[in-house]
């Protein structure tokens, strides 16, 4: 069983003037689970403060995260990396501040160049529409007893101001486009005027500050207008040059920062007095002796202990202080089972005393994916693609579904040849009839029974004839046969999760604990079981009552224990989830029904291709192309529907069927003080 | 004849016991579904939780399916 790794408490004593040395050993042991002081915990210790340098970095932090997005610079941007020893030392140099005065200068350029543009694009417009009425623009100004007001309007005011003594002029006025309405009148009717513009929905255009006729100011300010736009250009361009100058730059030390950043803010998570510091961590509990030696090597006047290994038992955490009660964990997988973590973590990490189901989500998951797709034709893309996305991908979602794939492709494989003896929905063996073909009879591959007969399983009909060629997903012999499998498989996978339960519960509190919280469960589980086989076996099967009475009975007396054993636990619950049972144990027919749904498609398609479209079209090269090509699309769908429904199908069946019945979760992953180091190169990397 | 037409009945009863309740989970599915990825978007931690809501109507279809097994099989 796999339990995560065995931890084991440490604390690292030291005077404070020797702390910065600390910090740089937690950071180089890479192994230490920091466990955050509270206030008040010890007597005489408070929260550290932060280095002094902390503050410095982040402020300059702040300054390349800013130039970099002025700049353009994404986490995407291929950058080199710089080393520690000379980011370092740029740093050091104020080299950030020098860059930023060089960033911001053109940036500034930049912002007033576009501001320039904005305004200067208003005045076109603004021109645009005046030069319709050709008034010089210093008319629209200067005068001491009127007033001027020019505009868009959407209908003529004219008829409307004929009371009031003004001078109107408009511009081919329409519904639909509107036009330009100038309007001069006396200082003491301007409010007149307006009320009247207004239902005309005059919107007033302010006049530039320019003279002359409105087209030549017009022209005047789209030359402008160009020669800003190509001043922009070059200082983008400049700005490109600046990107090109330092995005190493600012890429490494923005990693260089944001580590200093990180390893001046330690402190705040330490408990110090006055000239002491207490750091308490977790460590693995195999590691802990080196990390003992090596921060005590490293730093001095450090004394470093091992407070204590914690073990499974829930009596242990309840004993422990607050801050020590919740232990990290750290999956303990190999390579393989690794890759299944996915689906553990998205639905919760799991605690340090329970068993991580990683590997039996490794064992079943593929299993079941193999066993709904059971196609070698099938099975060889999901191995390719699998195998394919794992030696490539690194992202953690396209990661998990190539492990699927692959593994699950595997099993397929296995399943296909030797159980199903299937590909792309025909037999290897058996002779054609009306609508299914099999590759003996369709290639004429007459030596292919003396390859498979002996390994695939085979079935006596009820005329006494012995069918060879492997389970018949569709075959009306074959069918019970499938479900039976399936729920056997599915009492195999509860039974187990049930057992998984008990072993939790036993780490966590002792056997009997456990055999009173989950042992009624199993109970339970099998009594159900023999019952419900002993009722299958009167009821589908027809056998007289007395021939399955001691099944029957003793599991009744299981059931009866079980929820007796339950009730205190759980109250009603113990009674009302044994139909819950049931439910969960056919919920694995599933793995049957999907293989059949796969089956029952592949058939119709392989019949449209081969009886409709080849043997319908007279059997020349031109029908034997489009059965082909048609064949072809057709297979690519049920091969992809193939990933949603039997990928989500056997990852269902373990989260809700297996890992619900003794999974917990709600652990905290295990995360050493550790430097992670992509744009700049370690000065270690190098030594 | 009269055997025949009792096979069809059962095979039809089967049927529908599936099929309709096999609608009936899956509108309540439909339902709880979408409530879930809203609930994961917010909080992915919700997983977990969000995966049993969502296969609780399964149930139905499972009754379903039993009574379709005996219908076939025992009638």
């Amino acid at each position: 069983m796999s339990l995560p790794e065995s931890m084991s408490r440490i604390v690292i004593v030291g005077t404070k003037s020797h702390m910065d040395e600390a910090i740089e050993a937690l950071y180089s042991v890479g192994a230490v689970h920091l466990i955050d002081h509270t206030v008040d915990a010890d007597e005489g210790f408070t929260l550290g403060t932060s280095r002094p340098y902390a503050a410095k970095a982040s402020e300059r932090l702040l300054k390349v995260r800013a130039m970099e997005k002025d700049l353009g610079i994404t986490k995407k941007t291929p950058t080199a990396p710089i080393s520690e020893s000379e980011i370092k030392s740029k740093i050091s140099s104020n080299s950030v501040e020098l860059v930023e005065d060089e960033v911001i200068a053109v940036i500034d350029k930049k912002n007033d160049l576009n501001q320039r543009i904005t305004e200067l694009n208003a005045t076109k417009k603004s021109l645009e529409q005046l030069s319709k009425l050709d008034i010089d623009l210093d008319m629209y100004s200067g005068y001491r007893s009127i007033f001027s007001m020019v505009g868009t309007a959407t209908s003529d005011p004219t008829p409307l101001l004929a009371d009031i003594p003004c001078e109107v002029v408009c511009s081919g006025i329409s519904k639909k486009e509107g036009g330009v309405v100038a309007v001069f009148a006396k200082n003491e009717d301007k409010d007149k005027v307006q009320s009247v513009l207004s239902e005309c929905d005059f919107s007033e255009i302010s006049v530039p500050d320019e003279t002359g006729k409105p087209s030549a100011a017009l022209a005047k300010t789209e030359h402008d207008l160009v020669a800003t736009e190509a001043e922009l250009a070059k200082v983008e361009e400049e700005l490109n040059k600046l990107l090109d100058k330092h995005k190493d730059f600012l890429k490494a030390s923005e990693e260089e920062l944001s580590i200093e950043a990180q390893k001046g803010e330690i402190p705040v998570r330490i408990a110090a007095s006055d000239y002491s510091f207490v750091i308490d961590g977790w460590v693995p509990t195999k590691k802990a002796e080196a990390v003992k030696i090596d921060i005590e090597a490293k730093v001095e006047g450090t004394y470093v202990e091992i407070q204590e290994t914690r073990t499974r038992s829930m009596k242990e955490v309840e004993e422990a202080e607050d801050r020590f009660k919740e232990v990290p964990t750290k999956f303990n997988n190999g390579r393989i089972v690794k890759e299944f973590q996915y689906p553990t973590k998205l639905m919760s990490v799991p605690k340090y005393q329970e068993i991580d189901p990683s590997i039996l989500i490794a064992i079943f998951l593929p299993l079941f994916f193999g066993m709904m797709i059971g196609d070698v034709g099938y099975s060889i893309p999901f191995i390719i693609l699998g195998a394919y996305g794992l030696k490539v991908t690194h992202h953690k979602d396209w990661r998990a579904i190539a492990t699927v794939l692959f593994f699950g492709g595997i099993w397929a494989f296995i399943f296909g040849l030797f159980f199903y003896g299937e590909c792309l929905g025909m037999h290897f063996i058996g002779e054609n009839t009306a609508v299914e073909y099999t590759w003996e009879a369709l290639l004429g591959l007459h030596n292919l029974p003396d390859l498979f007969q002996g390994i695939l399983p085979s079935i006596v009909l009820d005329n006494g004839e012995i069918e060879y060629g492997g389970v018949h997903k569709l075959g009306a012999d074959w069918i019970g046969f499938q479900l039976k499998l399936s729920v056997y498989i599915g009492i195999c996978h509860l039974l187990l999760a049930y057992c998984c339960g008990v072993y939790n519960k036993t780490l966590q509190h002792g056997f009997s604990h456990a055999f009173k919280e989950k042992g009624g469960w199993v109970l339970s589980f099998i009594g159900m079981v023999l019952i419900c086989y002993s009722l299958a076996m009167i009821l589908i099967n027809g056998q007289a009552f007395d021939t399955v009475m001691i099944p029957l009975a003793i599991g009744a007396v299981l059931l009866v224990a079980g929820v007796i054993l339950n009730i205190p636990e759980d109250g009603m619950q113990a009674v009302l989830e044994l139909p819950g049972i049931v439910g969960g144990i056919l919920s694995y027919t599933r793995i049957a029904a999907i293989g059949m749904s796969k089956a029952g498609m592949a058939l119709a398609f392989n019949y449209i291709c081969i009886g409709m479209i080849y043997g319908g079209l007279g059997e020349g090269p031109i029908a034997l192309v489009i059965a082909f090509a048609l064949f072809a699309f057709l297979h690519l769908m049920i091969w992809t529907l193939g990933i949603l429904s039997a990928g989500l199908h056997s990852l269902r069946l373990q989260f809700v069927e297996l890992m619900v019945k003794f999974y917990e979760g709600g652990g905290v992953e295990y995360e050493p003080l550790k430097i992670k180091r992509v744009k700049t190169t370690s000065n270690k990397d190098k030594a | 004849m009269a055997e025949g037409e009792a096979l069809g009945l059962i095979a039809v009863g089967a049927g529908l016991a599936v099929g309709l309740t096999g609608l009936g989970a899956g509108i309540a599915e439909g339902n709880v579904g979408a409530a879930a990825v809203g609930a994961i978007t917010e909080d992915a931690s919700l997983f977990g939780k969000a995966m049993i809501f969502m296969v609780l109507p399964e149930t139905i279809v499972i009754f379903g399916l039993v009574i379709s097994i005996l219908a076939i099989f025992v009638m």
